[in-house]
């Protein structure tokens, strides 16, 4: 036994040579993507621009940043809300507007429908009429016809005895004759009177029905168009509510990000007119941050410019303790020189901003 | 960027010279520690084998009950084997001459090459130790140098030369570097300090050589000078 254990084999220093460099491996995967983590090697930087006069107050101006991060939310989750329901609303409408045009094609075809009945009704009622006219007609002739007959087989029985009495027959036949086609034209003549009576009457009737389908038709298209007007006008208005409330929101967060205790109405003026943007978005763009800032470094520094804008004076107000980063901060500010925007502003206020402190800070991005 | 210049990351996209460079000193180093681990189990096995002997050689026990106690010779380690080595020569000379002189040249000279061959097993593999500890940093730079001129090879060709499109390819060469370093240092210092615990038992098989020879010595002076008397 003594022996065997003399003998070292390769099998346990191989297991654990491997186990070695796996466990190193593993080490290097897991540790290196958390470590990556922690470089803030973002680009955006802020600068938050704090005025002179205005002492601020850090734990409040990151209460206030949530509060604003809060409301913001809050704002966001609201407008949602209202675009949902106005969406439903949306929906709801289009529903019924498709239902009422249904049931109004539905109606019309129901009385499309009636209207060709009458008018078959009304046809098939003319043509007995015409029929019965045309029977009439020909029951008439018959009895002219015979009635000739008769009068000339007399005429003919007649001629024997007078043929003076002839002419005078011949002339009363002859009146006869006209009176009898007068009374004819006469009857045909009121036949016709009393049809274009009946036509005149169905044709007003047609008329009326056509005039109230009109009537109809326009009611609904009004009532559409107002609808549609109605919809157009609410969606008008949410997006009227939206964009305030967007700007609502921006503005909000800029007076929140850049001057704290400062919560009055002056300073959101003076936060809006964008000089303090442009400020500081062009020293955020010169500003190259060194590696290895501790998280949470702040430097503020204090910037005095000159009436057209040019740097009098750039001091480090507050040291962050950390050389290099107030240097970094400092060249930022003295590259981003000079700010020529100073001379766009009202004079009023430029003296105000002519002085003023300049906070960096790039833990807080992340 | 983050993913892209994370180490693994970083090892897949080398090119193929430097990828094989990584896998050469990789195995280098896999080798190393294996030899490393097995080194020292045998050390210290060796050194805890050379106590106890040690320590039944000098209490005493007649020498002939401790040869006949001892395991057939080819599996006897360290001093155990000089004994055994020694003391046959000396039981085999003993009937064949009447000089003391040429049985105590004999059992040296059967100590010392008993003495040889431990050397031998102590200092087996550690000269592979000691080729990857000289070799494995000029190898790295080799994947160095290699993946630089590749990286040079691409900015000559990029239209606009940034630090960031040289920056992944010199981090991934010098990954080689940073390899071979890693398979050198505790190549060199285990080979440091195997070699000085190998030695260190080898000089105590010396000495132990010496003071069984002493002892075959004075045994034979007694016999000698009776058998002169």
């Amino acid at each position: 036994m003594a022996r065997q254990r003399r003998h070292v084999g390769y099998g346990l220093p191989l297991i654990l040579a491997v186990g070695l460099h796996l466990g190193l491996l593993v080490i290097s995967v897991i540790r290196f993507p958390s470590a990556e983590q922690e470089p803030p090697n973002q680009a955006i930087v802020q600068a938050t621009l704090v005025r002179a006069e205005t002492a601020t107050d850090q734990a409040q101006q990151a209460q206030a940043q949530a509060r604003a991060a809060a409301k913001a939310k809050q704002q966001r989750q609201e407008a949602e809300a209202a675009a949902q329901a106005e969406a439903e609303r949306q929906a709801a409408a289009e529903a019924e507007a498709q239902r009422q045009e249904e049931e109004a094609a539905r109606a019309a075809e129901r009385e499309q429908a009636r209207q060709a009945a009458e008018q078959a009704a009304a046809e098939a009622e003319r043509r007995a009429e015409q029929a019965a006219r045309q029977e009439a007609e020909r029951q008439r002739q018959e009895e002219a016809r015979q009635q000739r007959e008769a009068e000339a087989e007399r005429q003919r029985q007649a001629e024997e005895e007078a043929r003076k009495q002839r002419e005078a027959d011949a002339e009363r036949q002859r009146q006869a004759e006209e009176e009898a086609r007068k009374q004819r034209e006469a009857d045909a003549e009121r036949q016709r009177q009393a049809e274009e009576e009946a036509r005149k009457q169905r044709e007003a009737e047609a008329e009326r029905q056509r005039q109230a389908e009109e009537e109809a038709r326009k009611q609904r298209e009004a009532e559409r168009q107002r609808q549609a007007e109605e919809e157009a006008r609410k969606q008008r208005e949410a997006a009227a509510r939206r964009a305030a409330e967007a700007a609502q929101n921006s503005l909000d967060q800029a007076i929140a990000g850049e001057s704290e205790a400062v919560a009055n109405a002056k300073q959101a003026e003076q936060a809006a007119n964008g000089f303090i943007n442009l400020v500081r978005q062009a020293v955020e763009q010169a500003w190259a941050i060194p590696p290895n800032v501790p998280d949470g470094a702040t430097t503020e520094i204090s910037v005095r410019l000159g009436p057209s804008g040019e740097l009098f004076a750039a001091s480090v107000g507050r040291s962050s303790g950390n050389s290099a980063f107030d240097r970094s901060a400092l060249s930022a500010v003295e590259t981003a020189a000079p700010f020529a925007e100073l001379r766009d502003l009202p004079a009023s206020v430029q003296r105000q901003y002519r002085e003023f402190n300049l906070r960096f800070r790039p833990g807080d991005i992340r | 960027m983050n993913d892209a210049m994370s180490i693994p990351h970083l090892i897949m996209n080398a090119s193929g010279v430097v990828q094989a460079v990584m896998l050469l000193l990789l195995l280098g180093s896999l080798l190393s520690w294996v030899v490393i681990f097995q080194r020292t189990f045998v050390m210290r096995r060796a050194r805890k084998a050379h106590r106890e002997f040690e320590d039944r050689f000098w209490s005493g026990v007649d020498l002939n009950e401790l040869y006949r106690e001892t395991p057939a010779e080819q599996e006897t380690l360290g001093a155990e084997h000089i004994f055994r080595a020694g003391f046959r020569e000396f039981n085999r000379l003993m009937p064949k001459t009447q000089s003391p002189q040429a049985i105590l040249d004999g059992v040296q000279r059967s100590m010392r090459v008993a003495w040889s061959r431990e050397e031998d097993r102590l200092n087996l593999h550690l000269v592979f130790l000691a080729t990857v500890a000289s070799s494995s940093p000029y190898i790295g730079l080799f994947g160095t140098v290699w993946g630089i001129m590749g990286s040079f090879q691409s900015l000559s060709l990029a239209q606009q030369a940034t630090l960031g499109t040289v920056a992944p390819w010199i981090a991934e060469a010098l990954i080689a570097t940073a390899m071979g370093l890693f398979a050198a240092i505790p190549a060199v210092i285990f080979y440091n300090r195997l070699s000085a615990e190998s030695s260190r038992l080898l000089g105590k098989y010396e000495d132990f050589a010496e003071e069984f020879h002493s002892i075959l010595h004075r045994n034979l002076q007694g016999r000698g000078e009776s058998a002169a008397g």
